[in-house]
């Protein structure tokens, strides 16, 4: 019963195979594949049958009723042709981008930003690890904390930001905060106190770890401070930093908490994300079949990125010899 | 260090440097002003927190409201219940994760190769709109209904299970297999082999893949907001429903916040090293 799985196909990528593995542990057969099975079970029940259900309704006529009388019909690509036309789905592509470019982007710069400043200017020990740990609590709330915390702190009347700001003097009137064209701004602001902490942390950690001996060798040989930083630690952390920046990248597809308690993507639709919509019509207001086209929109746009996303890690991993 | 090495550091590179750390400590302030408006909101009576100017300073201390916040007693069962489905949920995510993970790092061609540990992975960062509308019914269908907690904690397995899979799989290829061999020669068996000897190489591991999950099924809105909601109600979704009438309970509001704070930031606190690894999915070495 006790086969020998022989672990030496030449077709698996040099990280992936075990490196430590000189002989191949004595299993019978059927072991390794009982074991992956069970989470691949789970993960197919749980995601690939949802996913699978939500492609078949998009391209049916279901709403409530429907699904629960079974009366749906095929329609064919409608669904979609009703997502992709209407204003308030291309209003809300808009949205995203500058999502991504403010929230995103912004908070990989700044995380970096702030690491690098952490470690090469902070010298004593104690005080970057207070620094660090203060600057990593926001990310340790759950969105509703988050988000009934800056609404209370936005309120345009009596809120404590505006107050504050009047204070100082940087300001002379109230800002409001929930207004048309704002409320996507304080949505984001949120989200930058919220996140900034994760490629900080990303970034800290990968600095930390570089090799001294680079910097002693570039020491010696006189290079300035600010050469050091471009020429070296930049160049060394930029996979590091891509990586914050995928995590960060993913996650803002996945994004709608905060959407839905600070403004509900208000006023008049002017703070939606594709996610809040999909959401909003598909459990709010049961249009399932054109909530399941949104949502397989959204799905097929995070999977290019994904896939982007992991072509990537593999290739930096390779990179690292990690495993 | 660097810049003595150099000679004198230039006067525009201190010029930097002052420039970069000012940054950084407006950054601290605007980390820290909404924590401490936050705390200080705890601390007041509800009258103070609906001035028209609002105070920076308590004018009236009022502890008893971290006492008060429970005098509703669906807000103390609340915390319980989160307590219940995030513990839970890491077991179940830990359990099947680690016998995934390990099945990857030693028998990775037999356990159905890279494609398949990295099609694991993506599970996570897919939409979770893109599922909760069918899981909502189907979930409805079944005996226990939505409204319960078993349907929160398999629900939470769509992004902690891939992450405790992968996880599990980077700290077990850490873990060297020669002491689990060398284990066999002595005639253990397997199982007596993977407790006794690789289990504690990757305790630390574990212990922060928990931590992570833990932390994410504690912090949950989104599902929670759709799915529980009478005979079962996590604090995440109870904390915006601080009202009477019309006017926000924001002194208790943030006093609830406040303690359900505390065990996902004692966690981080004890156990930062090793959260890093487990964010950056394995690459970033903490």
């Amino acid at each position: 019963m006790n086969q020998t799985v022989r672990d030496s196909s030449p077709s698996q990528p040099a990280w992936f195979r075990n490196k430590r593995t000189a002989r191949p542990l004595i299993v019978a057969r059927w072991v390794p594949v009982a074991l992956v099975g069970l989470p691949v079970a789970v993960l197919l029940a749980i995601v690939i049958y949802p996913t699978i259900w939500m492609f078949y309704h998009s391209l049916r006529d279901t709403n409530i009723q429907g699904l629960f009388m079974g009366s749906h019909e095929y329609i064919g690509f409608q669904n979609y042709a009703t997502v992709i036309g209407s204003d308030r789905f291309q209003q809300s592509l808009i949205h995203l981008v500058q999502y991504l470019t403010f929230g995103a982007c912004l908070q990989v710069l700044i995380g970096t930003v702030l690491a690098l400043t952490l470690y090469e200017f902070v010298k004593s020990n104690a005080l970057r690890t207070a620094i660090l740990i203060i600057l990593v609590l926001p990310m340790m709330l759950p969105p509703s904390i988050v988000g009934v915390l800056w609404r209370f702190l936005l309120t345009p009347s009596n809120g404590a930001v505006n107050q504050a700001l009047l204070n100082i003097g940087l300001i002379k009137n109230h800002i409001e905060w929930f207004n048309a064209g704002v409320s996507l701004w304080s949505i984001i602001i949120a989200d930058i106190w919220n996140w900034v902490a994760l490629p900080l942390l990303i970034v800290y950690s990968g600095r930390v770890s570089l090799p001294p001996a680079v910097y002693e060798a570039a020491r010696v040989d006189g290079a300035g401070q600010w050469k050091v930083m471009r020429r070296i630690t930049l160049p060394m952390l930029k996979e590091v930093i891509a990586i914050a920046f995928i995590l960060r990248f993913t996650d803002a597809f996945k994004f709608v908490d905060l959407v839905y308690i600070m403004t509900s993507g208000g006023p008049a639709q002017s703070s939606e994300l594709p996610t809040y919509i999909a959401f909003q019509r598909g459990i709010r207001e049961f249009a399932i079949g054109e909530a399941a086209a949104y949502a397989i929109v959204i799905f097929a746009i995070s999977a290019v990125i994904i896939t982007l996303f992991l072509k990537y890690m593999k290739r930096v991993m390779k990179a690292q010899g990690l495993a | 260090m660097i810049a003595a090495a150099a000679g004198r550091p230039k006067d525009a590179w201190r010029h930097v440097r002052l420039l970069f750390l000012a940054f950084l400590a407006l950054w601290i302030l605007f980390t820290v002003f909404p924590l401490y408006f936050m705390t200080i909101t705890a601390f007041k009576t509800a009258a103070e927190t609906n001035l028209t100017v609002p105070t920076f300073w308590p004018g009236d201390w009022q502890p008893r409201n971290f006492v008060g916040v429970f005098a509703e007693k669906t807000n103390f069962s609340a915390l319980v219940d989160s307590f219940i489905i995030a513990t839970a949920n890491t077991a179940l995510a830990l359990f099947l994760g680690s016998l995934a993970g390990y099945a990857f790092a030693r028998f990775p061609r037999q356990a159905g190769g890279e494609n398949l540990a990295f099609w694991i992975l993506s599970n996570r960062m897919f939409p979770p709109v893109a599922i909760l509308v069918p899981m909502f019914f189907l979930f409805d269908s079944t005996p226990w209904g939505t409204d319960s907690h078993l349907s929160l904690i398999l629900l939470y397995l769509v992004f902690n299970l891939p992450l405790a899979t992968w996880l599990m799989m980077v700290f077990f290829r850490d873990a060297p297999v020669e002491i689990e061999e060398a284990a066999y020669l002595d005639g253990w068996t397997p199982l007596r082999a993977f407790a006794k000897v690789t289990l504690p190489l990757v305790l630390p591991g574990m212990i922060s893949v928990a931590m992570l999950c833990w932390i994410f099924a504690w912090n949950e809105y989104l599902f929670a907001n759709l799915f529980v909601g009478s005979a079962v109600r996590t604090y995440t979704i109870v904390i915006p429903t601080f009202t009477h009438g019309s006017q926000t309970l924001w002194n208790l509001q943030m006093a609830f916040s406040l303690i359900a704070m505390v065990p996902p930031v004692t966690l981080f606190i004890l156990l930062r090293r090793y959260m890093v690894r487990g964010l950056s999915l394995g690459v970033v070495k903490g």
